[in-house]
């Protein structure tokens, strides 16, 4: 059996047996809804509505119902797009890259992280899809055999590159979550005593039945995952960047982009996986298996992610004047001095300042201040996209076309809209998921339990 | 004799095969009959399952479902019989005349299936084309507020009842008048006499001065008629003679003659002027005086020039600077020297007469031959007015004029109408005036009718009717015959006119009037006329009394926009949402004010989407008004200007929809006394009527702040062009002339962009700054195969010539069905215009310049942004770039917009999906997105023309109207290229400049526009882009656009280094 050093943290606490996991996790689910959850659920459930209401509004009046203009052609939509997309990188990021790495303490977020990245991915679809001007024909960017004289997509657009980079992670992120659901779908099934539940977690189970062949499977279709999921972890948002890279407008023509975009991801990837866990763990009674240490871990990501985007933030600025070109140096000065340059210190401040105070231990270990910081990312994280996006398109090469943007009601409503549906489905998730990867984590508890460490200290 | 055709079933039957032979011999050649085939054994096997069946059934069921789904039937009528010069999907060119008392232009009026749609320019004539307002007004004939027949009283009527009516009561003694504008029409004029009314003739912009200082200089009562071609050296003291002064669409033209760089010889022009007006955008040198300082640049001018001393005028360094510069130059050029002002005052006229007579120039850029513009007095319409209110008319009928709203007292006119017997308005539309009158004949719009012109001697301009009467109107001159007791139709009595003998047998015979009616114009005698003289009676009252003139704090120059004119189409959407030329604001009027003063009164200096102006209170003799203030470089300090020919339908009047503002969900806005509120406000009450003349100014108004802001659209906020010098090039007289012949890209003034390269290309050893290589070298993508192979459209566009006038932006979005989208959406930055004209300001301010004071860059760049007090202004069409490698192209998911192998950049509306990444990545901005169904959201349906039953007539059938979600952009119209290409087929001919045209080369009175064929070696663009002077905008982005531009050159004195 494999042994851990005694001076290693436990990752799990307190006196858990094999059953107490499976009670810790399953427990939940077979109980009452919480009073909390239920408010929860409904504030989020109404902002959700909000959200639909605002998109069916969108759509059925307009793209005009929106802020945007003749020289902002995007604004909100693909901020929150790029938002989202970052967001749900971290799932990804923590089961196949940390699974290849061997990073047991994965175990006690992947589930959930991956339950944020499948949700996230659904929010950020959203964007590109109502944006368009015509809805109706979205179908029109998938290289479909067609009658239409045989009218083929544009394999040089990037947005065509993001529709497969978008659809293939989502897809992949998908199928990684859902296998390592089986086993536990299956311990669910075998704990319930209604004959509904049981039959519905049988069937999503896929008659698991725990045998070693079964096992021997499971590990190896993980590890293959593992395999696919890890370079899209890095396609996804090099692509996304790329709407941008490819571009001739100041500002977003920059080569530094793909990197830049996907340790942005990752930084806002993990905040949001923060937020979410810190309020979990406190709802669903999970300190346990979900306690300092990995919240320290996961903040020294977010510091190390945070700094490589500082890294880039600066060399932008570098090289926008060591190039020399007038327009170039004109956008990044606009950036940081003109009319949007409070979106830019926002984000310099949440970004590159504030992560920043996790190098100091107490910090990095408070729960309170991880849970405020990582909010604090997201909200810089939000502001990056926008100032890339607006303030480099609002004045760019010719003058007489520079403009503002000026956000509507219904611009707010949907992004709001997509959060409430976000958390509908989140906390749909945790009422009816496992959200513990409870066989995961039986394996490492006579590793890392402990109370198995200390008897193993004691001998 | 005997048939010996032969017919045969088949080769079977020709060759008598055996298989034939079988099949012969029996009657019924099946090989089994229906009774044996039904009997078939087999055919018992055979079965139809289950599955089968419900197959069918649900075949069946969809089918007849999808067959219950029925499109939408659209009904279209075909002609029972074909007119023979109708041929559907053709378009028919008709030559007419427009003339609405202040713009006169020869015109082709295109139709199509007897429609009229667009108006050009009539080329035969040898006559600049139609202005903005002339070639939008075909919209006003489609125009649903238009009367569909006579009212009497307030109710429809019909003719029969309006004229017993109206011949009773002019039958029955007492004085009759006739009230209109500038009668220029020989048979209006014989018909008037006929009619034996008394004629009144007034102008809702006066230029009587003009004709009362020929009268008394030159013992001629004519209007001058300049001549801008001879003119080498011009001074304009606040005459917008390009835009909106007198017979602007006929100078614009002329000037342009004589602004070509490439001759060697260029019109120096200077402009004192109080507004920013499109001539001072254009002049070479520009100086800002008040209204009151006019008269006085005037009579040191003249004392310039005449070496006398009269007058002890006290300027300031400037404008003493810049009256000696003129003066210089004036005497320079001597007889050919003009000084021209746009004042109606008669001592001014008589100054500026003395000036252009001691110059020479009368007779060569200024002449007093008979000229029959402007024959309206104001004092007569006061004296009219008068009489009106003391009862002493018993008619008064009135005829393409609309006192009630542009005369000076329309308050005492609309209060004097009720004291006449019986008043007659012959107005299309129950404007302020026909609507309070006793009876509306309302007469045709003018492309309906047949009508004639003469403006000056040998030759009479033709009016004809290209479309019959849409509703149930009359010719006001038919009308008037008919009141007078004559009973002759009009067209005979206009032939009549100019062929006494005619007869209607003559009709279709008399070939010269036929040529005539093809052409447009019929030569004619020269008009009777003493000969000039000029007098040289005393000017030491005038000089005296522009010397006395005095202003106060605050002095007012009322002006006309080069959209609106005096109000005439404010119910012409596509005008209202045209910006105006400098301001770049649409749907509104607006107080105009120099920063110095917007800043001293701590109003908003910048008007954005959220940025709201600042509204002041003007107080005029003790009327006040309250507008906004737009912050106007180059008008002059301690002076406002507001246009005149806003707020129509003030007291509810229906003049038409688009006069109307509307709110934010497309009602129309409604003031607290409930009813509508116009666009803009109306300051014809602030026109100064001193004495015999009425002038444009004010010398002594008050201005206060009130704290209240109102929304302004504009199309382009920001000013300058921030030094970007590869958008705009520009350079002097002199520095052109020096360098005219090298070869393109070696001027100082347009050198060719190079781009830094990491390799030593130029041999020196080293790689340093150096080393750089034209934007050709470098090439993501390979070349379209359109450089030399068939055609390749493209465009140059000389920016010395481009005066900013906007008749091109009508033009093409009249030809490309552009969406109006009305004041909200253009304030959010979402003007649909296809073409849109750039105005840059100059800036005093410099990167160079931060340099040397020790500015940092990013200060530099914010005092970038603010145009100078006093600046230049480059006027810049800007369109669809066509480029060769289009950013456009490369990102659209789906490719619909591709590059064509004849140079265009195509947009297909039916493939895309409105993802405007397009729009994003185009350097220029010129892509245009449907943010909403123009054509069918409520929010537009009180001005859109594609939601006017009667409007979207108007709509041209061979451009798409783009529906919701797709992006638009400039087609470099395309319908007509392949017309075009049509055209040239059928005649057998190959496809060369005279036969190819876009909307806006054609609307382009300067020819500052060229369209046409790359790749042919002689054609206009081909040439033009050789020029030394052609660039690329942009160039070093590398995007290669088939549109170039000519360097700007501005005669003016060459910049000291």
């Amino acid at each position: 059996m494999q042994k851990e050093a005694a001076i290693r943290e436990p990752l799990i606490l307190g006196n858990k047996s094999y059953k107490d996991i499976t009670d810790d996790v399953v427990g939940p689910i077979q109980g009452a809804a919480p009073i909390g959850w239920k408010i929860m659920i409904t504030i989020s459930t109404i902002i959700a509505i909000y959200g639909v209401g605002s998109i069916l509004y969108l759509l059925g009046t307009g793209i005009g119902v929106w802020g945007l203009n003749k020289t902002v052609g995007w604004s909100w939509d693909i901020t929150n797009f790029v938002w989202w997309v970052g967001i749900g990188h971290a799932g990804t990021l923590i089961s196949a890259v940390l699974l290849l790495f061997r990073q047991k303490w994965r175990m006690a977020i992947n589930r959930s992280a991956e339950a944020m990245t499948i949700f996230a991915v659904i929010m950020a679809a959203i964007f590109p899809g109502i944006h368009m001007g015509r809805i109706w024909v979205s179908y029109w960017v998938l290289p479909l055999p067609n009658q239409f004289g045989s009218l083929w997509v544009n394999f040089n657009s990037p947005l065509l590159w993001d529709v497969f980079a978008i659809s293939t992670y989502f897809s992949v992120s998908l199928v990684f979550w859902y296998i390592g659901l089986i086993p536990d779908f299956a311990t669910i099934r075998d704990r319930m005593t209604k004959p509904l539940a049981k039959k519905i977690y049988g069937i999503l189970s896929f008659g698991w039945s725990g045998r070693a062949k079964h096992w021997n499977r499971f590990e190896e279709v993980s590890l293959v995952l593992a395999g696919i999921a890890t370079p899209l972890v890095f396609s996804v948002h090099s692509i996304v960047s790329m709407d941008f890279a490819t571009a001739v407008i100041p500002g977003w023509h920059t080569t530094i982009f793909p990197p830049y975009f996907v340790s942005g991801a990752v930084f806002s990837g993990f905040a949001m996986v923060q937020t979410l866990l810190l309020i979990m763990r406190k709802g669903m009674k999970l300190e346990n298996y979900i306690h300092v240490k990995h919240v320290e871990y996961m903040n020294i990501v977010i510091i190390v992610t945070g700094s490589i985007v500082g890294v880039a933030y600066l060399t932008e600025l570098f090289i926008s004047w060591y190039s020399g070109v007038e327009y170039e140096s004109y956008a990044f000065i606009n950036r940081f001095s003109g009319p949007y340059s409070w979106a830019y210190w926002i984000m310099m401040t949440c970004n590159v300042i504030t992560p920043q105070l996790y190098w100091f231990k107490k910090i990095r270990r408070s729960l309170a201040a991880t849970f405020i910081l990582s909010i604090v990312v997201n909200i810089g994280m939000w502001f990056e996209r926008y100032v890339i996006i607006v303030t480099s398109i609002h004045r760019d090469y010719d003058p007489s076309s520079w403009g503002e943007f000026h956000p509507t009601s219904v611009d707010v409503g949907v992004f709001i809209g997509t959060i409430g549906i976000f958390f509908t489905l989140f906390l749909s998730f945790a009422r009816f998921f496992p959200v513990l990867a409870l066989n995961e984590l039986k394996t490492i508890l006579k590793t890392s339990g402990e109370n198995y460490k200390k008897q193993q200290a004691n001998h | 004799m005997a048939n010996t055709k032969r017919y045969w079933s088949g080769l079977d039957e020709l060759h008598k095969t055996e298989a034939f032979k079988a099949i012969q011999s029996q009657e019924f050649p099946e090989a089994k009959s229906v009774d044996e085939f039904l009997t078939d054994e087999q055919l018992e096997s055979t079965h139809t399952g289950r599955r089968d069946f419900l197959k069918f059934m649900g075949f069946s069921l969809t089918a007849a479902t999808l067959a219950a789904c029925e499109t939408p039937v659209v009904k279209s009528i075909p002609y029972t019989n074909k007119p023979a010069e109708i041929t559907p999907g053709v378009a028919n060119h008709y030559a007419s005349t427009y003339y609405d008392g202040q713009n006169f232009a020869n015109v082709l009026v295109k139709t199509r299936e007897g429609r009229p749609i667009f108006i050009k320019s009539n080329t035969a004539t040898g006559i600049a084309g139609p202005n903005a307002r002339v070639n939008s007004s075909v919209l006003g004939l489609y125009d649903s507020a238009r009367l569909t027949g006579p009212v009497m009283n307030g109710a429809a009527s019909d003719w029969k009842a309006i004229d017993n009516r109206v011949q009773e009561a002019v039958g029955s003694g007492g004085r009759n008048v006739l009230l209109t504008n500038t009668i220029m029409s020989p048979s209006l004029k014989r018909a008037i006499a006929i009619s034996g009314v008394e004629h009144v003739q007034y102008d809702a912009i006066d230029y009587g001065a003009f004709r009362k200082a020929a009268e008394m200089d030159y013992g001629v009562n004519t209007f001058p008629s300049y001549k801008f071609d001879q003119a080498d050296a011009i001074v304009t003291i606040g005459a917008d003679f390009l835009a909106t002064f007198a017979d602007a669409v006929f100078y614009e033209g002329e000037w342009a003659k004589n602004r070509n760089p490439e001759s060697g010889k260029m019109s120096r022009m200077h402009a004192f002027e109080t507004n920013m007006s499109l001539t001072g955008s254009n002049a070479d040198y520009r100086t800002m005086v008040k209204p009151s300082e006019h008269g006085r640049v005037a009579t040191a001018l003249l004392d310039a020039i005449t070496g006398r001393s009269s007058s002890s005028s006290e300027f300031n360094e400037v404008i003493e600077a810049a009256i000696e510069h003129a003066a210089i130059d004036l005497k320079a050029a001597g007889k050919n020297g003009l000084v021209l002002s746009g004042s109606n005052d008669l001592s001014m006229q008589r100054v500026v007469n003395a000036i252009n007579e001691a110059l020479g120039a009368v007779g060569t850029t200024v002449n007093f031959e008979c000229n029959d513009l402007y024959q309206g007095s104001s004092k007569e319409l006061a004296r009219l007015i008068q009489d009106m209110g003391a009862s002493r008319v018993n008619t008064l009928i009135i005829a393409d004029c609309n006192p009630g709203y542009d005369a000076v007292n329309a308050s005492e006119f609309t209060a004097a109408l009720e004291r006449v017997n019986l008043s007659v308005s012959t107005s299309t539309v129950p404007d302020e005036t026909a609507s309070r009158c006793d009876v509306i004949a309302p007469t045709h719009h003018w492309l309906e009718t047949w009508g004639d012109l003469q403006i000056e001697s040998g030759r009479i301009d033709l009016v004809q009717p290209t479309i019959s009467p849409l509703h149930n109107t009359r010719g006001w001159g038919e009308s008037l015959l008919a009141w007078s007791g004559e009973s002759l139709d009009w067209y005979t009595f206009l032939r009549q006119t100019h062929s006494p003998s005619y007869t209607p047998d003559e009709m279709y015979t008399c070939n010269n009037w036929n040529i005539a009616v093809h052409n447009g114009f019929i030569g004619s005698d020269a008009l009777e006329q003493a000969a000039p003289n000029y007098a040289g009676a005393s000017l030491t009252g005038a000089v005296a009394a522009l010397n006395a003139q005095q202003g106060g704090v605050f002095e007012l120059a009322l002006y006309e926009k080069s959209t609106m004119g005096a109000g005439q189409h404010a119910a012409n959407p596509m005008l209202q949402e045209t910006p105006d030329p400098l301001t770049k604001v649409t749907w509104d009027n607006y107080v105009t004010m120099s920063h110095s003063d917007v800043d001293a009164m701590g109003l908003n200096g910048f008007i954005g989407q959220e940025k709201p102006a600042s509204v002041v209170r003007v107080t005029v003799n003790e009327t006040a008004l309250e507008l906004p203030v737009f912050p106007m470089p180059g008008q002059a300090p301690g002076t406002i200007g507001i246009a005149l020919g806003y707020g129509r339908g003030a007291n509810g009047e229906k003049v038409g929809k688009a006069a109307f503002q509307t709110a934010e969900n497309g009602s129309f806005m409604i003031d607290s006394e409930g009813s509508m509120v116009p666009v803009g406000q109306n300051v014809f009450g602030w026109v100064n009527a001193p004495g015999e003349f009425i002038h444009h100014h004010q010398f002594d108004v008050k201005v206060e702040a009130t704290g209240g802001t109102y929304p302004l659209a504009c199309t382009q906020i920001q000013n300058t062009f921030m030094g970007r010098d590869s958008i705009v090039k520009e350079t002097d007289m002199a520095s052109f002339f020096a360098e005219r012949n090298l070869e393109k890209g070696e001027a100082s003034w347009n050198k060719l962009i190079k781009l830094a390269v990491h390799e030593d290309v130029n041999r020196d050893g080293t790689i340093d700054a150096q080393d750089a290589e034209p934007t050709e070298a470098f090439d993501l993508w390979h070349e379209h195969p359109v450089e030399n192979v068939g055609h390749r459209w493209g465009m140059t566009i000389d920016l010395t010539t481009c005066t900013g006038c906007s008749a091109c932006v009508t033009a093409c979005h009249i030809e490309n069905n552009v969406p109006v989208v009305g004041k909200d959406e253009v304030r959010r930055h979402r003007d649909m215009h296809w073409l849109r004209i750039d105005r840059f300001f100059s800036s005093d301010y410099s990167l160079e310049r931060g340099e040397e004071e020790g500015v940092g860059v990013i200060s530099s760049y914010r005092k970038m942004e603010d145009p100078a007090a006093n600046p230049q202004t480059v006027h810049m069409p800007m369109m669809c770039q066509h480029c060769n490698h289009a950013p456009c192209e490369t990102v659209c998911p789906v490719a619909a917009t591709t590059h064509s192998n004849e140079g265009f950049n195509q947009m297909t509306y039916n493939r895309c999906i409105g993802t405007r990444y397009c729009a994003n990545n185009c350097p220029y901005k010129v892509r245009r997105f449907n943010w909403f169904n123009y054509p069918g959201y409520k929010k537009f349906g009180n001005f859109n023309p594609a939601q006017d039953s009667l409007m979207r007539m108007v709509l041209n059938p061979d451009v798409t109207v783009r529906s919701r979600g797709v992006m638009e952009k400039c087609s470099l119209c395309i319908q007509m290229v392949q017309s075009s290409k049509l055209e040239a087929k059928k005649r057998g001919v190959p496809l060369t400049d005279d036969l190819v045209s876009c909307a806006c080369s054609t609307a382009c009175s300067t020819g500052a526009i060229s369209f046409g064929d790359l790749n042919d070696p002689n054609s206009k663009v081909a040439r033009t882009s050789r020029n030394n002077r052609s660039y690329h905008a942009l160039e070093e982005i590398g995007v290669k656009p088939n549109i170039f531009y000519m360097t700007k050159v501005r005669n003016v004195e060459r910049k000291e280094a």
